[in-house]
């Protein structure tokens, strides 16, 4: 299944055990579903003796690209960055799930522990909330600028990361310019924006992690695996991540859309990787794959 | 049993994570089995401004024709006004008048229940026009490429530039304006300031369905429902938009033709009125519509 030195699988183990969870459980008094039973791995968890990166909240008000919203996010830095040579970057959307140690992702434990076993370069992370216009007065509602930003196809949320949000980050850190140390990752809608952001600039974005991507047409994003097929090649990396359980609405299905997108990438010889599981619209099996993921992402070859 | 509790947490977090990251509305949630449009009445040249008064009846007008009629809560139409100048845009405010785009004498105007004319602006173009809870008016002007508005002292000043309006209309909660422009397969929205400004100018609203073969997606007038769903009445039909800004459906027109606005009446403000050329429809739905509630007054 190797092509183009990428490769594609399909999550038998894990749909095997989901499986075998799903016979249990229906023995049990008001279960649920025993599939989407994934758990963490060690390099999830906070290990002895491994250096801890820093993270530093700040928040950010658009002038340029999506003027009037403001938006709160974190910078990571690995305790091996000395400021010599540039880092390497990821960005994330709806940053303040992927930082939280917490929760599915961990993204900066993960990050501390690759980073030390020299799995994965010394990479600075940026983890963004998605923008918020707030309202002019009490008795009025704010506007959740996060369909906007992440669904829409087109350069926008490309140009709000390079010329507001990397510049801003390059005042204080030494960033890499080059694509191939530049990767952004994200869930549901932040997953096709992470792919948006590399298929419209992918000069300066070279690596996907998408993790139950929203290649729906919520706003037209379900054209995205047939301009895969239409369109030459272009240099990115994309691991995709979705599960049999994940959403079906009236926006498209969302197993279908990743499995359309794994075809397309297929098709045209991407490096790619996709992982199909068992899992719904959530970010249970993409943070228990996190640590494989990026190794495979950040990879030399 | 341990285990079971944990795959209950699994699921709330399941349908938590759901809930916020693709909560969907979809046609189903709006239309009722069995209930399609029905035809009100018809033999009008152009109907458009259809406008809620405080008991439901809706009324409407006939550009061509100069007229406003009157939909009753029993469905009877009646004639309400005559010689309209041309009157297009439609919509009660908080005083109970009835607001109009008397585009034929370049005026802003009320019409009072007994259809007697107030000029409120004058030396104005105007298509549409939305009334706010504190009486503050926003209106097009499609030569103008501009957008209007009228604060509660009845000054008038432009408030939006650079796009060709057409349709208009406020979220309930009044704090962001929308705007359609015909041939754009977007929506244009702003958010409000307490002064009656219009800022942070979006394509929130995209993308529109547009028909094959060419051309835009002749979107015209909106209304919102009681939930922040977007209703705008276009070549497509009459097409829908959840609160973030994402497109949920698109309710077939009842004939083929020009759908130029849309409103919410009945005595429960639950049934959809379109204006659609010649003749005037309406349909039941799980919807309801939107008054807007009174602010406080511009500073």
């Amino acid at each position: 299944m190797t092509q183009h030195g990428g490769s594609s699988r399909v999550s038998i183990l894990s749909g095997c055990v989901g499986l075998v969870l799903a016979v249990v459980s229906i023995c049990l008094p008001q279960s649920a579903s025993a599939a989407d039973d994934y758990q963490l791995g060690p390099d999830s968890q906070v290990q002895e003796g491994v250096p801890q990166g820093t993270v530093t909240k700040k928040m950010w008000k658009s002038e340029k690209v999506y003027p009037g919203t403001e938006r709160d996010y974190w910078i990571y830095v690995p305790k091996q960055y000395d400021g010599s040579q540039p880092a390497n970057v990821m960005v994330f959307q709806d940053g303040g799930s992927y930082v939280n140690p917490t929760q599915q992702f961990r993204t900066t434990i993960v990050f501390d522990n690759l980073i030390h076993k020299k799995e994965m370069p010394v990479t600075i992370g940026i983890f963004i909330n998605p923008g918020t216009i707030p309202a002019a007065g009490p008795d009025q509602k704010s506007r959740s600028n996060r369909s906007f930003e992440y669904d829409s196809l087109g350069d926008q949320y490309a140009r709000f990361l390079l010329e507001e949000i990397l510049p801003e980050v390059g005042k204080e850190y030494k960033l890499t310019n080059e694509a191939k140390g530049r990767a952004i990752g994200g869930i549901s809608s932040g997953g096709i924006c992470a792919w948006t952001v590399a298929w419209e600039r992918p000069d300066a974005f070279s690596k996907v992690l998408s993790h139950v991507g929203s290649f729906t047409n919520i706003r037209g994003g379900h054209a995205c695996h047939a301009l895969i097929r239409k369109t030459e090649r272009k240099p990115i990396r994309v691991f995709l991540q979705d599960g049999s359980g994940d959403l079906d609405n009236v926006h498209g299905s969302w197993p279908l859309a990743n499995q359309e997108m794994a075809a397309a990438l297929k098709f045209a010889k991407y490096d790619y990787r996709f992982e199909f599981g068992d899992g719904g619209h959530n970010g249970k099996h993409g943070g228990a794959i996190l640590p494989e993921s990026l190794r495979w992402l950040w990879r030399a070859e | 049993m341990r285990r079971a509790c944990l795959f209950s947490v699994a699921a709330v977090v399941t349908l938590a994570s759901s809930a916020t990251f693709a909560q969907d509305m979809k046609v189903a949630d709006i239309l009722i089995d069995g209930q399609g449009w029905q035809l009100i009445a018809e033999g009008f040249k152009f109907t458009e401004g259809p406008a809620v008064d405080a008991e439901g009846q809706v009324y409407f007008t006939d550009i061509p024709n100069n007229r406003i009629h009157k939909i009753a809560l029993d469905d009877k139409v009646t004639v309400f006004a005559e010689n309209t100048a041309a009157t297009n845009g439609l919509m009660f405010g908080p005083d109970g008048l009835l607001y109009g785009c008397r585009n034929g004498e370049k005026k802003i105007v009320t019409y009072d229940a007994q259809a007697q004319v107030q000029t409120i602006a004058d030396d104005v173009n105007s298509n549409d026009l939305v009334i706010a809870g504190d009486g503050g008016i926003y209106f097009t002007d499609p030569p103008g490429g501009r957008v209007w508005y009228i604060n509660p002292k009845r000054e008038k000043r432009v408030v939006a530039e650079g796009i060709k309006p057409n349709g208009v209309i406020l979220w309930p909660d009044q704090g962001t304006l929308v705007v359609t422009e015909s041939n754009e397969p977007i929506l244009w929205t702003f958010r409000v300031e307490r002064d009656g400004s219009l800022s942070q100018k979006d394509r929130y609203y995209s993308p529109l369905q547009v028909p094959p073969g060419g051309g835009g997606p002749g979107s015209d007038g909106m209304k919102v429902d009681s939930v922040g769903r977007l209703y705008v009445a276009t070549r497509a039909g009459l097409q829908f938009f959840d609160p973030t800004g994402r497109l949920g459906g698109t309710i077939l027109k009842p004939q083929p033709g020009p759908l130029a606005n849309v409103c919410f009446g009945g005595k429960n403000l639950d049934t959809l009125y379109v204006t659609a050329g010649d003749k005037v429809f309406k349909r039941k739905t799980q919807a309801t519509g939107v008054r807007y509630a009174k602010r406080p007054a511009a500073q």
